[in-house]
This record gives C-alpha cells, structure tokens and sequence, in this order.
C-alpha cells in the first residue's frame, strides 16, 4: 500500500503487468474513490462551468460529458477533469484527488457571480472504474438501462445492483469501460461500496475480472498518452503546450485563460508535450533527459515500461521544432543515451486495444 | 533458511543493499536476494554492467526494473567484470525465478576481497537484517 493524497491505495493485486493485460484483453476494476467528485447545480451551472473550464459546456446535451480543464489567468492548468450533464441542471464534475481542496477553493472563488450550488460528493459517493472490452456487458447485467446508449464520456443515472447511483462511460486507460459512482456509500461506512465492489467482481468472474492498483492505472494511461497532473501538466502548462487543445474552445466568449490560450494559439506553442517510444532495451523514468544530438532539448515528466507493447515509453517535453511524430531523439537513462523516436499518441496500436479498436 | 516469506541462502555474503555474493575461488558472483526480487515483483529489465569494467565497492554497477520501480544493483566488492549474466536481457523475470541461481547478474574478479568483505554480512547476519526490515 502505498499513500497517494492521503489515501492508502495498493500498487497491485496481482501484479502491474498481469493487471494491464487484464483490462487490454478483457476487464478490471480499480477502485478510484480518492478521486473528487462535484455536482454542480442551479440556474447557471452552464455558464459558471463555461467560465471555469475551457471546453464547451453549452453543447452539452443531458447525459452527453467531455474532458476538459480548469486554467488560471495565465493559462496554466489548474486541474484536468471530466464534466457530465446527468440531468438537465445537474452536472458531475470529476477532479483529480491531489487537487481537492485547491480546486473547491478555485471554483468557489470564482462562483460568486453565478447563481450555482457546488456540492462536493467525494467522500459521500464511492467510484470505481470497469475498463476493458467487457466491461460493458458486466455492468450491463448489473443496470436498470441500457448502457449502449450512453456515449463516449457520457452518463446518466442508473440503479447499479440495486443501489442509486450514476455511470459514466469514461476512464483512465483508453479502453472502452465505465466510472461506476454510487450514492449514499460514505467512505467511513464503506459497507455499500464493498458489496458493489464485490458484486461487480462476481459479475466478472465469467471475464476473469482482475482487481488493479495504482502501478497498472498508471501504466494504463501512460499507454494512451493521457496525462498526470502534477507529472504531466500544472498551473506552469497550457492545455496548448500539453497538446489536447481540442478542450479550448476559443469560440466561447469568455473563459478563464482564454486571452493567455488565445495568442499562444496563433503563435503556436513554443514547446509541447511528445510521447517517446525508446529503440533499444531501458526503460525512461521521469526527470530523465531528453536529448537531440547529444544536446539537452527537454525532459521526461512519466516513464514506464508498457506491458502491451513490450517496450520502454516517456511522455516529455521538447521545442515545437523537435516535436514531429517520427523525430529521432534520445533519452538519457541511468547515464545511458537510448535511441527514440517521437511517437503519436496512443502509444499502442489502436485497431487492436483502446475504445476505438475495430478488431474484436 | 527461511525469513518470513524470504529465503536466504547459507555460505554466501550480502549487503544491506540486498545483494549477495558467492566465493568461486578467486571470483565472486553477485546477485540480488530473495527479498530484492520479490520487493520489485514483476522484474522486467536488468541494466547490465559491461564486461571487462571495473567497478568500486558500494557504487552503482546497474539496476533491476521492474514496471514502475527501479532498485540499484551496488558493487558489494571491488574488482573487474569478468561476467555478466546476459540471459537476463531477454529473461529478466529469472531474477524473480532464481535469485540465487540463473538469475545472478555478475562474476567480479574481486581486487581487494579481504578488506571488502569484512564490510559485508553473512547469511546469519543477513537473516537478522532482514528481520528488523520485515518486522
């Protein structure tokens, strides 16, 4: 067990890279209740989730969500996050657990003028993520709705084995799967989320359903090129920089950020996340170098060896100039220079693993 | 003999580092312990030392990966690199399989092996090492 912001979390059940070929090949289940999770409510919840984030909420149609994230005035990401339309005045808003109490602080801050009511659940809803390709048809016999209708980071409010609660079809490792959160499961009397964790674990026994930790969850999205905050992204990068653009929507009118995004935008980002697969044997860490022609030009902020392509990756950040998919590059490891090249993102083949794979 | 889930082997010399290493008549191999291995788990790259080098007693003379962790592999002696294990480049998970066997990492040709090894512990002195770790 290890402490990840304040909560005792396992590394692995079973181990990192059985636990990654589970979810790859067919489902886990990780318990992420550490994460936070708010119901924004009240006559201008869309606007005020306008204002604080920088994709477009508008076009939220009920049960439709997307990524995005909240920037300071400079453009710097405050926190990275998933916002569903539950009900047609009710949005979750899922945060990182690390940011807590910075983001309530933020996002009350900034509430003032709006006529919102900001509900904060973590510790009163549990969460647990089923990812992989069977995932759906485990909690489909589990669910009062029909879960195939629920579109990519979508959600709705469904009886989950019987208990209220909510699924969303989002995750944190490019596979298809759900975020399962279940109400009135405080964390003090876990009794609730226990039994729907053993219940999903039951359900998933006929699809070997393994229980993963921290270690594969984190391997998981490294693989498809997702970010970390704190490693990955914080307030001194921009969503530009960290290449998802595509959650600033400089066509809203207002946003917090949105004059900093906006010329950094026309001019282009001077430097810019890169996935980096390695060429030979090692394996990247971050705070490594990388390197072009002996030259340092940047550094890797996640590392790890991925289990589903058998090889080492980094997600690090370079000059724009270096940032071309296919680039030679090098990163230094334990004072070795390994060969590697830029690589789009993610970082495995995605006609046979993640959501969009079309071999079965 | 046994230390909690973590064996330790009778006759070899090791390090507070959890390394061990072997008297072969004027060569000693070196490996990591039972508790090393299973610490890291699923192993899955060993960086090798080079052949022909030398290496100076407590330095870094490679590491044992696994997904996410990274342990050192320190020199418990001084000497040169006669050896390496180069299975381990396309097997590391022998270390997990056989620590004390086809899953040592070096042979060290040892340059001052009397002095060096009064710094190390044998493999009663290990076992209660181990204890006060495991608890």
């Amino acid at each position: 067990m290890v402490d990840f912001s304040g909560f005792e979390l396992p590394i692995w059940y079973k181990g990192i890279v059985p636990e990654c070929k589970a979810v790859r090949n067919s489902v886990g289940i990780f318990d992420v209740s550490h994460m936070g999770r708010n119901l924004i409510s009240g006559k201008d919840a869309a606007p005020f989730l306008d204002y604080v984030t920088t994709n477009d909420v508008s076009v939220l149609e009920v049960g439709r969500g997307h990524y995005s994230v909240m920037c300071n005035e400079k453009g710097g990401i405050v926190d990275d996050i998933i916002i569903c339309r539950l009900t047609e005045k009710q949005y979750l808003m899922v945060f990182n657990a690390g940011n807590r109490e910075k983001d309530l602080a933020w996002l009350n801050a900034k509430a003032e003028r709006f006529r919102v009511e900001i509900q904060h659940v973590s510790d009163a809803v549990s969460m647990f993520a089923v990812q992989g390709p069977n995932a759906e048809k485990i909690l489909q016999e589990m669910c009062d709705e029909d879960l195939s209708q629920i579109s990519r980071f979508g959600g709705k409010y469904v009886r989950v084995d019987g208990n209220k609660g909510a699924v969303t079809r989002t995750g944190y490792t490019g596979e298809d799967g759900f975020e399962v959160f279940t109400w009135d499961a405080p964390i003090e009397q876990p009794a609730k989320a226990v039994a729907v964790w053993n219940a999903i674990l039951d359900h998933g026994k006929a699809y070997d359903i393994q229980a993963c930790g921290l270690g594969a969850r984190d391997v998981l999205r490294l693989e498809a090129g997702m970010c970390l905050y704190g490693n990955d992204i914080d307030e001194s990068t921009t969503p530009l920089q960290a290449r998802v653009s595509f959650v600033v929507k400089l066509t809203k009118q207002d946003f917090i950020g949105r004059d900093v995004l906006a010329k950094e935008k026309a001019e282009g980002a001077k430097r810019v996340r890169v996935g980096l697969k390695v060429l030979e044997a090692g394996i990247p860490r971050a705070g490594c170098d990388i390197l072009k022609e002996s030259q340092v030009v940047g550094r890797v902020t996640s590392g790890t060896f991925s289990p589903t392509i058998n090889q080492g990756i980094a997600v690090g950040y370079v000059p724009k100039e270096y940032a071309k998919t296919g680039e030679s590059l090098a990163i230094r490891v334990r004072n070795k220079d390994l060969r590697a090249t830029v690589a789009g993102f993610p970082f495995y083949d995605s006609s046979k693993y993640g959501w969009q794979r079309t071999k079965a | 003999m046994q230390v909690g889930d973590y064996e330790v082997i009778e006759g070899l010399y090791y390090t507070k580092e959890h390394e061990w290493i072997k008297l072969e008549g004027d060569r000693c191999r070196i490996g990591v312990t039972d508790y090393a291995q299973k610490s890291l788990h699923e192993i899955v790259f060993v960086d090798l030392p080079e052949s022909g080098g030398t290496v100076a007693k407590s330095q870094s003379m490679g590491s044992v990966e696994s997904v996410k962790a990274v342990e050192d592999v320190f020199a418990p002696i001084s000497g040169e690199i006669v050896e390496v294990n180069t299975k381990l480049a396309d097997s590391p998970e022998l270390v997990n399989q056989q620590p004390y066997g086809n899953g040592w990492i070096a042979v060290v040709k040892p340059s001052n092996i009397d002095a060096d090894l009064k710094g190390l512990l044998d493999a009663k002195g290990y076992a209660g090492f181990l204890k006060t770790q495991i608890k």
